[in-house]
């Protein structure tokens, strides 16, 4: 058997600092061992400590400039928590105006400037020309919506700085940052989320340039669905379903509060957490397992065996404020202990990731690596049939007619999304797509609430709180990449601990004790290698899109040479 | 030298890539005018290495930074965004903080990259308050040792243009600011424009001039003693915690995102984050109220400056 190392490090097109060693067979043509590696420490939690818990909710955003508002909005649930502080409706509406604006943002960076490239005419006929020679061929079913007459056009649209959707994606992100910049103050790095509520003095101004924005977000959502779909579709007929696929394990939180549930009781969690208009819950081997967020956090756990820190011997949290029993690699008992040690000793420890694992406490306590992202939370959601657009086997939900210059498709929508067989490269990238028009839809309906409000005079929009001394609080929501959460014990009025487990935890993870592989690597593991060049040409193409399918984080791939020097471009690109 | 093309050179420490995403939301003009070339003076500016948006990946793109090191991309500007580590103290354990590439099995550091390559740049920038000063990782107690260019670099330091460190304090930095820092070096690069003026943290005075308060929507209400005291009220954030009378910014008046926004503008409070000492003391607790020394300053200056002002109009007009 031959065998090929693929070595990558930089990876770049994500947010952060990444690095991929694989071993690809290069007679069966597929990647069989693969180790994911997060190179870079900071040290957030430990600067933490002594802290007012107020200032988790700044802090805590610069963990990622990309997605800054999850993490603003796990803390303000946590300290809200801590502070035992409920905010009024409109300050619940804020906060989900502020999140949504960023989630109009980031799918549309993702799927159009940092995944869409992979798929674009530069890269498909240099590295499998025969799959360009095929979408030359193929007509793109939904043209009338998009307008695009094959899948060819498609894969042209999506080549950096020249592609019609590349250029229409570098403005459309912004029109969702300018959404979460007009709550907020700015983006990335809000300023207007606070315990008990919204620091924001809501004009009608504000609710009608959200109107606008929202108006051309979601007549985009309509073309950007049907570009996925038919892009989808046509790799999935070629037989690319395999590459990037694992197990159906997966996580969701759920995201975007119902503004009249959501209070700052732990007690509550389970009830206010079902009425989100994402869902939380957990699907292993394809079968939903739980919907209770209160299950979900006490089966958590995390892991150091193959990370750059000590273990932690105290174990101070026995009960979660509802009497449950935590465990000791729960994150209200973790101690950060940096320990930095050299590089690609897989045998012991290679990432400053750690490895994060779910504990199925009402079965058969397995532990096994979830997947978190766009993807699982519409399945989630779709299975959980806790709000009216899930079939159990889909997301069926219905976007208003949008008539926009400059947009294609103005008539009323209804969309589906169906749950695929399983989780793989491609249903991860259409599900980014899907949940930029599901939070536009959400978003559509939730102006209509806070119009309500404003029109019955209930515009506070902040509770004034007391500060206890003690507390104990966990904030559990959905980044764009996946599930978040926040951890703190508070004492004397200090944070003693905040722990926070990012999506890319879950899916960045390394090998746990018992080696079981985190969710890149187990992607990557098994997954054909579809690059047409001789193996002593192969760079990593499938690696690097299955990765990338599952961290759509940041930024515009933003070219690099003059507009007149496209040729150098695709010349870099391979 | 020849200044047909300038290469921009973006390294990332320990950052979280906010700066790289607000300069993707800049207007006037936006990251892809730069880029294509707005006018032949801004013009030929290439991102040739930028971890988060460049195409190429792996030992493609540690090329890049090695020819810059060679000297076939001069002249450039080195810009970059996150904090610097104290590498010596990870090696202690045979560790690192913060690493930037890797080549037949041997990883870089971002402060080789930064060691590498400030000697030849001819501007070197600190995109954001991590880079300029160190920010959130310079924190108390600062696990890691993090500092920005300013102290790693040193003050005294100079680029191949006689140029110091410029600071592009923010965090994140606003796009707009940022992409106005970066044309002017380009212009000055090009001998269209003087080096921008500093302030005595290195931050350009045109876009750091004057402090938050000074320039703040809300600091007519200030002087009539109107304040805010719930958040969502419209008058002076200062019983809240707002820091604008100790933070140099023009973001409440200009807007971050294409002139919406604003922190004070939107009814949040200022947290100082363009100052070297963020987000410690004075800046923390940010819903602490800003020191009351300032204050006093600030009230005496206002009631002689309103009298002043009111004296001025009660004069006849003599045009």
């Amino acid at each position: 058997m031959g065998r090929k190392e693929i070595v990558i490090e930089p990876l770049t097109r994500i947010e952060g600092h990444l690095g991929i060693h694989a071993v690809a067979d290069t007679e069966a043509r597929k990647y069989i061992d693969a180790h994911s590696f997060a190179t870079m420490f900071r040290g957030i939690e430990i600067i933490l400590k002594g802290r007012e818990p107020a200032d988790a909710i700044w802090i805590t955003q610069r963990i990622c400039g990309v997605c800054p508002v999850p993490h603003a909005t796990a803390s303000s649930i946590c300290v809200d928590q801590l502070y035992k502080v409920s905010p009024p409706p409109l300050g619940i509406a804020i906060r989900n105006f502020i999140d949504i604006g960023e989630e109009l943002y980031d799918p549309v960076l993702g799927c159009l400037i940092l995944e869409g490239p992979d798929y674009s005419q530069a890269i498909v006929e240099k590295i499998t020309p025969s799959v360009w020679s095929e979408a030359q061929r193929r007509t793109a079913e939904r043209r009338d919506i998009h307008g695009f007459s094959k899948i060819s056009d498609i894969m042209e649209a999506l080549n950096p700085v020249t592609g019609a959707l590349w250029l229409k994606g570098v403005e459309m992100q912004k029109l969702g940052s300018k959404i979460a910049t007009i709550f907020g103050g700015k983006h990335p790095h809000v300023q207007a989320i606070v315990p008990g509520g919204a620091a924001k003095t809501l004009t009608t101004s504000d609710l009608e340039m959200f109107a606008d924005l929202l108006a051309k977000h979601i007549a985009f959502s309509k073309e950007l669905t049907a570009v996925f779909d038919d892009l989808v579709e046509f790799y999935i007929e070629l037989g690319y379903e395999e590459v990037g696929a694992r197990e159906s394990n997966l996580i969701s939180y759920g995201v975007y509060e119902d503004i009249e549930s959501y209070n700052c009781n732990y007690e509550d969690m389970d009830e206010w957490a079902s009425k989100r208009y994402v869902s939380p819950g957990v699907i292993r081997n394809g079968e939903l397992v739980t919907t209770s967020l209160t299950e979900i956090n006490i089966g958590i756990r995390e892991f150091v065996t193959h990370s750059y820190y000590d273990d932690w011997d105290k174990y101070e949290e026995k009960t979660d404020p509802a009497g449950n029993p935590i465990e000791i690699n729960h994150p209200w008992n973790k101690e950060t202990r940096p320990h930095p040690q050299p590089p690609f000793q897989w045998d012991g420890k290679y990432s400053w990731a750690s490895s994060v694992r779910w504990c199925n406490l009402m079965r058969d306590r397995s532990i096994d690596a979830y997947e978190a992202g766009p993807l699982p939370r519409l399945w989630v959601t779709a299975k959980a049939k806790l709000v009216d657009e899930a079939t159990g086997k889909s997301l069926k939900f219905r976007l208003p007619r949008t008539a926009i210059v400059g947009f294609k498709a103005w008539e009323e929508m209804e969309l589906e999304w169906k749950v695929p067989e399983k989780p793989n490269t491609l249903e991860r990238v259409r599900a980014r797509a899907y949940f930029h028009a599901y939070t536009a839809y959400v978003a559509y309906k939730l102006l209509g609430q806070a119009l309500e409000l404003v029109k019955a005079g209930k515009t506070e929009v902040w509770t004034r709180y007391k500060k206890p001394s003690e507390g104990m609080g966990v904030g559990l929501t959905e980044a764009m990449r996946g599930a978040l959460g926040h951890w703190a014990i508070m004492k004397d009025m200090k944070i003693y601990r905040y722990q926070i487990i990012t999506p890319s935890a879950w899916n960045a993870s390394p090998r746990d004790p018992n080696g079981t592989p985190g969710p890149y690597e187990s992607a990557i593991m098994g997954s054909p290698i579809t690059e047409e060049t001789p193996p002593d040409e192969w760079n990593g193409l499938d690696i690097v899109r299955t990765i990338r399918s599952m961290d759509p984080c940041l930024a515009c791939c933003v070219h690099v040479y003059s507009k007149n020097d496209s040729k150098q471009i695709c010349k870099v690109l391979i | 030298m020849s200044v047909e093309n300038i290469h921009l050179i973006w390294l990332q420490g320990q950052g979280c890539t906010g700066d790289t995403v607000a300069l993707t939301h800049s207007s006037h003009p936006d990251l892809m005018g730069v880029l294509t070339g707005i006018l032949p003076e801004v013009s030929g500016i290439t991102l040739d290495y930028h971890p988060t948006v460049m195409p190429s990946w792996g030992k493609d793109a540690v090329e890049v930074l090695e020819r810059a090191a060679t000297g076939e991309l001069d002249p450039y500007i080195l810009i970059l965004e996150g904090a610097i580590p104290d590498e010596s103290k990870a090696k202690e354990t045979g560790g690192f903080w913060c690493v930037v590439g890797e080549k037949e099995g041997k990883i870089y550091t971002v402060n080789h990259w930064i060691d590498t390559l400030a000697k030849d740049a001819v501007a070197v920038v600190a995109a954001g308050t991590c880079a300029s000063y160190g920010g959130i990782p310079r924190g108390n107690p600062n696990p890691t040792g993090a500092k920005g260019l300013l102290d790693y670099l040193g003050r005294k330091w100079r680029s191949k243009l006689n140029l110091p460190v410029i600071c592009a304090a923010g965090c994140p930095v606003s796009g707009q600011n940022l992409v106005e820092i970066l044309v002017h070096l380009v212009l000055t690069v090009r001998g269209v424009l003087p080096p921008p003026e500093l302030d005595e943290y290195h931050r350009p005075k045109f876009i750091y001039g004057y402090k938050v308060h000074r320039i703040c929507p809300r600091a007519g209400f200030f002087a009539h003693g109107d304040d805010s005291e719930d958040f969502g009220e419209p008058y002076c954030m200062g019983l809240l915690g707002c820091k604008g009378p100790i933070a140099h910014c023009n973001v409440p008046a200009r807007g971050f995102n294409s002139g919406v926004g604003g922190c004070t503008t939107v009814g949040a409070i200022c947290i100082g984050c363009t100052e070297p000492e963020f987000p410690d003391h004075p800046f923390s607790p940010f819903l602490a109220k800003a020191p009351a020394g300032v204050y006093v300053k600030d009230t005496i200056k206002e009631l002689i400056g309103h009298i002043r002002a009111g004296l001025h109009r009660l004069k006849r007009r003599e045009i």
